[in-house]
């Protein structure tokens, strides 16, 4: 911006942009807001109550799919954040960056629903054939590989997930610079090393931030999840299924308010946290500069 | 070790073609197998195609291409000159913290979101009991929810966050001293982005435009809660086959969005170098 | 100071050097001996090849033929870790998370000594390098010149025999590199470890240099002292690369007895020529432009016509133009008034034994 620019259209663009983001976030925070009416959504008058909560705590099946979602969470956590920051190094030195580029960034691209129902296909057909090699074998030992349950909804969300934690850890990765690494191995350490010592602390918050959207996407998706996941439930396909049956209820509002507080909470933590580094960061380099200068 | 190591990073590939590429392509296969009463053996029919072609399906998926069209150019031009006026006026450093903002909304549920939109589009809703309060209407506005209106409503309150983060990667193509050549040449704001801004940041704003396309026509539960009886589109139409225990034509109706999807980003390909959206991320 | 290395082996030792990206060639067949003790410059324009031949002797390219000996080891196969090589980098390769202090003792850590040890080294190689009471800093604290400095601890304080360095003063302002070039020298004459340096900078590589090797198009163009490249360019290429040279091009006509005639236009010159090339050959004569002197016409050498006088300061140089388009610079110490008007025929004239043969 010059000078000469006009301030009102400058202050004029932020407000349009703040105003879309209130608009994208009005339903979330109605939701939130009806969440907490002990008369529910629509009743003329608002008692404040914390009461819905208590229901969807003191449910059983609620807790049960909590307990189901979480683990989810954690595992798919726990493979796609690797994987990820695997596939980025591998694609900064990949000659040929496109196959790697469709593989990783398509599942975007594919509409969940077509997605789960490739997949469920797929493992059924995977199911049938190691159920009938475990026969010609003789052993039980292949037949649960991929029944519908655990395992197959995990790979459903490490799929959906991988694009997006390999976006992070690709964007911070290419603020690296590939010479330190050099300097680390001229300095005795193998590679391994290198990538533990110099580089990893540098991706660190693209690291972090990729599993705080990992775990986030795992406690929202439902399509991919219901499709795949067998017998059990997760907080959002219990969520869905109270919504398609029963219309939303008080404690439907909970839960969806719920699930948002995960969201909120952890990007705002993660606001929170890359505004008072990048502060103190400031600060430092300021407070040392003047010497530097002298 | 070594060999270890570096058999290592192929594993997340393998994954994704065994479990993501393989199922995909093989829709196609499974597309033209023989229906049973509750499964599918291999075969060869067009029965599914011709179930779908010849049917009011055709007309559902056709009217739901044309409203994710419509949602797409809306998102367009709510979302676009956010990325565009971020790139250009807000200092480099504190741009990714705008940015994030977006991701706020990007990152509570979809199925929240679209939910959330029954109450606040319904008779009772947000909506129109402010605008009942505010005076400014003095019947509630029915036309919105169960129409092809609040589809389109839910489609774009999804996807515009995703058109901000595909621009604005888009507009780090764009060097910041193009917008001062362009003021300094006297360009309209009209001229900069035909003659500048659009050029340049073409790579995103395609994968912006395509990934609205696909998940507007794809996602099941926006027709399913947002529109009227009659709404229906392909991620709908494969999920109630599945529930049908129809899995040829839930396959077929895969397919076809699968070859769509190939088909778009070919030609988007071909044309611009998708590549270079994450050419920032390269630098 | 240095015993580690007792062997007569030259301290590298490059054999038939081929890198090969595709189709392109970043290097191809380079020979090249390095004496243990040298600082040896790899001079040459950008994208000629020679970061790639310091980086495959750092072990950070495989070579596509031939062999990279150090100390008369065949180390081809070597990742660079293990090598006895150390590298200073162009910029950015401090690790920005890390004091000056842990970024020179790294290498240290990595080979387990006591902790003592790695901070009594760290602090004296500090010292050595002119960074007393900064350990305590970020990289990002430091100046650019100090930045290159602790890049040069920290490579220096693991011992190594050879120091790679990759244009370690491009990113420096003028003045600040002369001073660094001065220092770079005597701390490699204090240290003796073998310096390898990459730059593109003449004048960089002339203060530092015992030898430089000239690099372009992936091949070694010519190597020597500096004075013998400045003042006896064999080749073309290093005539036109270093110092300020007039190239005249024709061919010709005799040689022998240390003497070799060439056909310029209408006009025959004789130059000093051990060559033995035979007659019609085209060939080049290369003189200095501060051994080229422009007077009136008539004279005793080339006709030319004056196209102006260029005041740099200490020097001027005179500009002519010979009659097939040939631009000659004289350059010479500053004088009040030019030697003709712009315009007016001229003659061109050198010591003939200041010409230099170059049959490419």
């Amino acid at each position: 911006m010059n000078d000469y620019a006009n301030p009102w259209s400058y202050r004029l663009q932020w407000a349009y942009m703040l105003l879309v983001v209130a608009t994208l976030m009005t339903p979330v925070f109605y939701v939130m807001y009806v969440s907490f009416n002990e008369n529910g959504f629509g009743a003329a008058e608002y008692v404040f109550t914390t009461e819905w909560y208590g229901v969807v705590f003191g449910d059983k099946l609620m807790m049960n799919a909590l307990g189901w979602t979480v683990s989810l969470a954690i595992c798919t956590t726990l493979i796609t954040v690797p994987f990820a920051v695997l596939s980025a190094k591998f694609y900064k030195n990949a000659r040929n960056k496109l196959p790697v580029l469709f593989l990783l960034m398509l599942p975007l691209f594919v509409a969940p629903d077509i997605f789960g129902s490739a997949l469920l296909v797929y493992f059924k057909n995977l199911n049938f054939a190691f159920q009938w090699l475990g026969d010609q074998l003789g052993t039980g030992m292949f037949d649960a590989w991929f029944r519908l349950g655990f395992m197959t909804a995990l790979i459903g969300l490490v799929i959906y997930t991988i694009p997006y934690a390999f976006i992070v850890v690709l964007i911070t990765m290419g603020r690296y610079r590939e010479e330190q690494t050099e300097a680390a191995r001229s300095c005795g350490a193998s590679s391994w090393r290198a990538f533990w010592d110099i580089e990893f602390p540098q991706i660190r918050p693209g690291v972090a931030s990729s599993c705080a959207f990992t775990v986030i996407l795992c406690f929202n998706e439902y399509t991919r999840t219901s499709l795949l996941k067998g017998g059990f439930d997760t907080f959002t396909t219990v969520l869905v299924s109270q919504m398609l049956n029963t219309g939303m209820s008080e404690q439907s509002y909970a839960m969806s308010a719920m699930v948002s507080y995960v969201a909120i909470a952890l990007i705002g933590g993660i606001i929170l946290w890359t505004l008072v580094r990048s502060d103190k960061l400031g600060r430092e380099a300021r407070a040392k500069a003047e010497p530097v200068a002298a | 070790m070594n060999r270890l190591a570096r058999g290592a990073f192929w594993v997340p590939l393998i994954f994704m073609a065994v479990f993501f590429a393989l199922p995909l392509l093989l829709t196609a296969v499974w597309s033209v197998f023989e229906r049973t009463m509750f499964w599918m053996e291999p075969g060869f029919t067009l029965f599914s195609y011709e179930n779908f072609f010849t049917s009011a399906r055709l007309w559902n998926f056709l009217a739901s291409m044309w409203h994710s069209l419509i949602s797409v150019l809306i998102c367009l031009v709510l979302g676009f000159p956010i990325a565009v006026f971020v790139r250009r006026r807000i200092p480099q450093v504190a741009q990714h913290r705008v940015v994030l903002l977006f991701i706020l909304p990007f990152m509570v549920s979809e199925i929240i979101r679209i939910f959330a939109l029954r109450p606040v589009l319904q008779r009772n809703g947000l909506v129109n009991h402010t605008l009942l309060h505010l005076g400014v209407i003095s019947e509630p506005i029915t036309s919105i929810l169960y129409t092809p209106t609040g589809v389109i409503i839910g489609e774009v309150l999804s996807f515009l966050p995703f058109i901000v983060f595909s621009g604005f990667l888009a507009m780090e193509a764009v060097p910041k001293h193009v917008f001062e050549v362009c003021e300094d040449l006297g360009a309209s704001t009209v001229r900069t982005y035909r003659d500048v801004i659009l050029p340049l940041a073409a790579p995103g704003i395609f994968a912006g435009s395509v990934f609205i396309f696909v998940n507007g026509i794809g996602v099941a539960l926006l027709p399913n809660i947002l529109g009227g009886p009659g709404a229906v589109n392909a991620g709908l139409i494969a999920t109630q086959a599945i529930v049908a225990l129809d899995f040829p034509l839930a396959m077929a109706v895969s397919a076809i969005m699968i070859s769509t999807l190939l088909a778009l980003l070919y030609i988007g390909h071909r044309l611009f170098d998708l590549t270079h959206v994450l050419e920032p991320a390269k630098r | 100071m240095r015993d580690a290395v007792t062997t007569d082996a030259p301290a590298v030792e490059v054999r038939g050097l081929a890198k090969h990206y595709g189709p392109v060639r970043a290097l191809d067949g380079v020979d090249v001996t390095i004496q243990a003790g040298e600082y040896f410059v790899l001079l040459g324009p950008s994208g000629g090849g020679k970061t790639t031949l310091l980086r495959t002797i750092g072990g950070f390219h495989r070579p596509t033929a031939g062999d990279v000996l150090l100390h008369g080891r065949d180390v081809s196969d070597l990742p660079p870790e293990k090598r006895p090589t150390g590298m200073v980098f162009q910029q950015y390769a401090l690790f920005p998370h890390m004091t000056v202090e842990r970024n020179v003792g790294y290498g240290l850590s990595l080979q387990k000594r006591p902790k003592a040890e790695i901070s009594d080294r760290v602090s004296a190689m500090l010292d050595q390098v002119g960074l007393t009471g900064l350990g305590g800093r970020k990289p990002h604290e430091l100046s650019g010149g100090q930045q290159q400095r602790v890049q040069l601890a920290r490579a220096l304080v693991l011992d190594r025999d050879i120091l790679l360095l990759d244009e370690p003063l491009a990113a420096l302002d003028a003045q600040l590199r002369k001073d660094m070039c001065l220092e770079l020298k005597h701390l490699q004459e204090k240290v003796g470890v073998t310096f390898i340096h990459v730059t593109h900078n003449q004048e960089e590589a002339m203060t530092v240099a015992n030898r430089i090797a000239l690099i372009a198009d992936g091949k070694l163009i010519e190597q020597g002292t500096a004075r013998q490249i400045y003042e006896a360019p064999r080749r073309r290429f290093t005539a036109s690369f270093i110092g300020e040279n007039n190239l005249i091009d024709g061919t010709l006509s005799a040689t022998g007895d240390g003497t070799a005639t060439l056909d310029i236009g209408s006009d025959r010159i004789t130059v000093p020529s051990d060559e033995s090339a035979s007659s019609g050959h085209d060939a080049t004569i290369s003189i200095r432009s501060e051994l080229v002197a422009i007077g009136p016409a008539g004279g005793e050498g080339l006709a030319a016509t004056f196209v102006e006088s260029v005041y740099l300061g200490l020097t001027t140089s005179h500009r002519a133009r010979l009659a097939d388009g040939t631009e000659i610079v004289s350059r010479v110490v500053s004088a009040p008034t030019p030697p003709a008007e712009p315009g007016a025929p001229v003659t061109v004239s050198w010591p003939q034994d200041s010409a230099r043969l170059h049959i490419d």
